[in-house]
């Protein structure tokens, strides 16, 4: 198992401290565009557009792992489908948390 | 200023006997000595004798318990001003006393007004002398000077004038006091030859003294009082509040609210029966009644519910804690000096049933086997089911929920014939689609599983009353009740939420107290045990369930029950699962039985057995059993301690097994860590960051069923899920 290049977990908020660093975030697929981003809402409610290519259908949700490009982007490496429901609202704690109190745990 | 003017004459009126003056009027009179008077019997009971001036004479009083609070903080003492609101005058062998109910204190320090004499009574006093003697030496002429001698009740006080002869006889009649020395009320009133005047109302001293009173039984007092006596007399009726154990002769006009069976008891002295009933009167006092054997026979056909009756002479005593159910201190024992004498014209003064509504979020707080009643909205009903008995005879039981304003609901049990008369008119209500509102009276708190109210003999159900409060609540529940969820304070919710983990149950001993325990905890299920997974069971119903016994092989393809004694053909299956469950701190063994064992493995016993015997599919049920294990569960465990052969172990059964909602889980883990962040107490053992990290860990797991369930395209198939989590994001240093 490759530890050795650790993706943060974020959400919109936290992406812009993190800009130009892997992280990792959860988004609602809103709409994908045929240039090859796809716009999602972040876990916080922002908008957030990633770039590249997913491998496959993607399913309502979705978590992409990737280098943050902007306060407001990603270029995911990364795609993974995570179904059809997902409880946004836990997700966000563990974002703040990961980045909070337990940041010693993740990094 | 007015209050300081003493009514005037009020003593002359008060004495002069006059009742409907007496009802009147509220005397101003001046306190002009009081006094604490010791019971004997009663130890704990203090009463003060008050003496009251209208400024001319002086009377005497005795203050009732209720007021006792007042001399004691000094509110009310020698010199004091007061307005007496609620009274009565009895007259006790010529001599008056007033008995004070409620009074008001107008001013507390006065200096004597006048120079007040105590008020004659035209007595005979040669006879009056003699019988009052309560304390050799004491010349009877002599006027109490000033204070009251608590031994000198019978004598001292200056002679009062009888009102008229009606009264007289009346107050002779009134052997109805108690003797507070024998315990035995009723003894008191079987004419012993010796004191016809239990002048020991007041105090004990005067109980002393009269032991050597000479029998006295000429003049005025017949030995028994007969209804045809009685029937010349007006007779005073006192309210309920005012009776009290010193005074006889009394008689209270009420309404029966309540009327109890003839039992049957048996108990150290032999065999018995007794009859009891409850009674209220136009001023809302209630007490209750009781009479044992001959009385019980006697007065049980005459008594009706609901009708009004004049009851006089009974023994007045204090109720005994676990058969009250009033709002009474006190008791009447009825003996066979007592007197029931129905009122032919209905009283409409007297209410027909008094309640004191509490509601239901009120049931919380109260210790059981307290009486309370209560009034609600009957949500749902179940059917009546058998139970047995300690003493082995089977009743009735049945449960209802009960909801009201308070936002909570609660569960009535009825017993016996409710179950049947009540129950299924309220079973029918609730199934034509009404929600009908039921008033309990006396229904007793239990504290079983939450807070829950039962049925007593005593209780009495009121279907849709016509009380106010019954109309508030229809209101309320055709408005926004009906969605209201109520938070049940029955099947306490704290019993049931506690979540645990493994380790816990053994560390903290769980289940080894008189009562089992019941815990949540979340566990993955590991192991479970093929052997003996099921079990024949007899399928004969007694009552409402299964019997459920194992059955054992008869020989002949049938089965035989032991318990039921019956034999059948086809037995039913139910499941004994053996199983270990698994959490991050520990492992530990459990048993599931049909309901839980059905929710776990997804199929019936039966069918799984048929399976595993008769098919003989291996296959399958290899399959089956291993789609099932490793699979998370929030189980409610009962965990109890029991005693096998000299040994004690702690068994845990699995009373519900549901699958884990993973967002639940999530939401009840980040709270944990949030309440760690801010105690560092918490009820996990191991250390902060681990056990965070274990919760972030399996959070995060949570967030992703996919992934978890079984092999998929990201996930690692032969890794367990807890662990995946983890693995993910260790990090070393």
């Amino acid at each position: 198992m490759d530890t050795s290049n650790p993706a943060l977990f974020v959400n919109a908020e936290l992406l812009r401290m993190h800009v130009g660093r892997r992280v990792r975030t959860v988004i609602q697929v809103l709409r994908s565009d045929s240039g090859g981003s796809v716009i999602g809402n972040s876990t916080d409610g922002q908008q957030l557009v990633i770039k590249g290519h997913p491998p496959g259908p993607l399913s309502t949700f979705v978590e992409v792992i990737g280098i943050a490009d902007s306060n407001q982007s990603i270029r995911a490496d990364i795609w993974n489908n995570f179904g059809d429901v997902l409880d946004t609202a836990s997700y966000n704690v563990v974002c703040q948390l990961a980045n909070g109190d337990y940041k010693h745990l993740f990094i | 200023m007015s209050e300081t003017k003493l009514t005037k004459d009020a003593i002359a009126i008060l004495s002069g006997g006059d009742a409907a003056a007496e009802s009147d009027i509220r005397p101003v009179l001046q306190v002009a000595d009081i006094r604490l008077v010791k019971t004997q019997n009663q130890t704990t009971t203090e009463r003060y004798r008050i003496l009251l001036s209208d400024g001319s004479f002086t009377q005497q009083g005795m203050l009732a318990t209720q007021q006792n609070d007042l001399v004691r903080s000094e509110k009310l003492q020698k010199g004091s001003i007061v307005k007496l609101t609620q009274f009565v005058c009895n007259f006790i062998q010529n001599r008056m006393i007033v008995i004070i109910v409620n009074l008001d204190v107008l001013v507390e320090k006065c200096d004597p007004i006048g120079e007040p004499k105590p008020y004659p009574t035209k007595n005979d006093w040669s006879t009056s002398s003699t019988a009052r003697q309560a304390t050799p030496g004491q010349p009877v002429n002599q006027p109490a000077s000033g204070g009251i001698n608590p031994s000198s009740i019978g004598s001292g006080s200056a002679p009062h004038v009888p009102p008229s002869g009606e009264d007289q006889s009346a107050s002779s009649s009134s052997h109805g006091c108690s003797f507070p020395s024998s315990k035995d009320s009723r003894s008191y009133n079987t004419a012993n030859a010796s004191p016809k005047y239990p002048k020991t109302e007041y105090g004990s001293g005067v109980l002393r003294a009269h032991v050597k009173n000479p029998p006295q039984l000429s003049y005025h007092q017949p030995p028994h009082q007969t209804l045809a006596n009685r029937g010349l007399i007006a007779p005073r009726i006192i309210p309920i509040a005012a009776l009290n154990p010193f005074q006889g002769g009394w008689t209270i006009k009420a309404r029966v609210t309540s009327k109890g069976d003839l039992r049957r008891y048996t108990n150290t002295k032999g065999d018995g029966k007794v009859f009891s009933f409850d009674l209220l009167d136009s001023d809302g006092g209630e007490i209750k009644a009781t009479c044992f054997n001959v009385v019980a026979d006697k007065f049980h056909p005459q008594i009706e519910l609901g009708r009004v009756y004049m009851i006089s002479n009974g023994s007045v005593q204090r109720a005994k804690e676990n058969f009250n159910h009033l709002p009474n201190e006190r008791e009447i024992f009825l003996n066979s000096f007592s007197t029931v004498q129905p009122c032919f014209e209905d009283d409409k003064s007297i209410p027909h049933q008094q309640f004191h509504f509490l509601p239901i979020s009120d049931i919380e707080n109260l210790a059981r086997d307290r009486n309370v009643d209560i009034i609600g909205i009957v949500s749902s009903i179940s059917p009546s089911s058998s139970i047995m008995r300690k003493n082995g005879t089977e009743t009735q039981k049945r449960t209802l929920q009960l909801k009201d304003m308070s936002g909570r609901s609660v569960e009535l049990t009825l017993w016996g014939n409710f179950c049947n008369a009540e129950g299924q008119t309220l079973q029918k209500m609730l199934d034509s689609g009404l929600f009908p509102v039921l008033a309990v009276k006396s229904g007793r708190v239990n504290d079983f599983n939450g807070k829950s109210v039962g049925t007593t003999f005593n209780s009495q159900f009121f279907i849709e009353p016509d009380f106010p409060e019954a109309q508030r609540l229809k209101t309320w529940f055709d408005g926004e009740g009906k969605s209201t969820p109520a938070i049940s304070i029955s099947r306490g919710t704290s019993m049931v939420n506690v979540r645990k983990t493994v380790s816990q149950i053994k560390d903290e001993k769980l289940g080894t107290l008189d009562k089992p325990d019941w815990i949540t905890v979340s566990a993955t299920l590991t192991y479970i045990k093929v052997d003996n997974f099921c079990y024949t069971a007899c399928p004969i119903m007694i009552g409402d369930r299964q019997c459920n016994k194992k059955v054992t092989e008869n020989g002949d393809g049938k089965w035989r029950c032991e318990k039921c004694d019956g034999i059948v053909d086809k037995c039913d299956y139910r499941y004994i699962l053996q199983m270990q469950i698994q959490d991050h701190t520990g492992t530990t063994w459990v048993t599931a039985f049909q309901e839980s064992g059905e929710e776990i493995m997804g199929i019936s016993a039966k069918d799984l057995c048929t399976l595993k015997h008769d098919e003989q599919d291996d296959v399958k049920f290899a399959e089956l059993l291993r789609s099932v294990l490793f699979t998370k569960f929030l189980f409610k465990l009962k965990v109890k301690e029991e005693i096998f052969n000299d040994e004690a172990r702690v068994k845990s059964t699995v009373v519900k097994a549901e699958k884990v909602n993973l967002q639940t889980q999530s939401r009840y883990l980040l709270d944990s860590m949030a309440k760690f962040k801010d105690e560092d107490l918490g009820t996990l053992p191991p250390p902060k960051s681990e056990i965070s990290f274990q919760h972030l860990g399996r959070t995060l797991g949570n967030l992703c069923p996919s992934l978890m369930s079984g092999p998929s395209a990201y996930g690692n198939s032969n890794v367990t899920p807890g662990i995946y989590g983890m693995a993910r994001y260790q990090r070393v240093g």
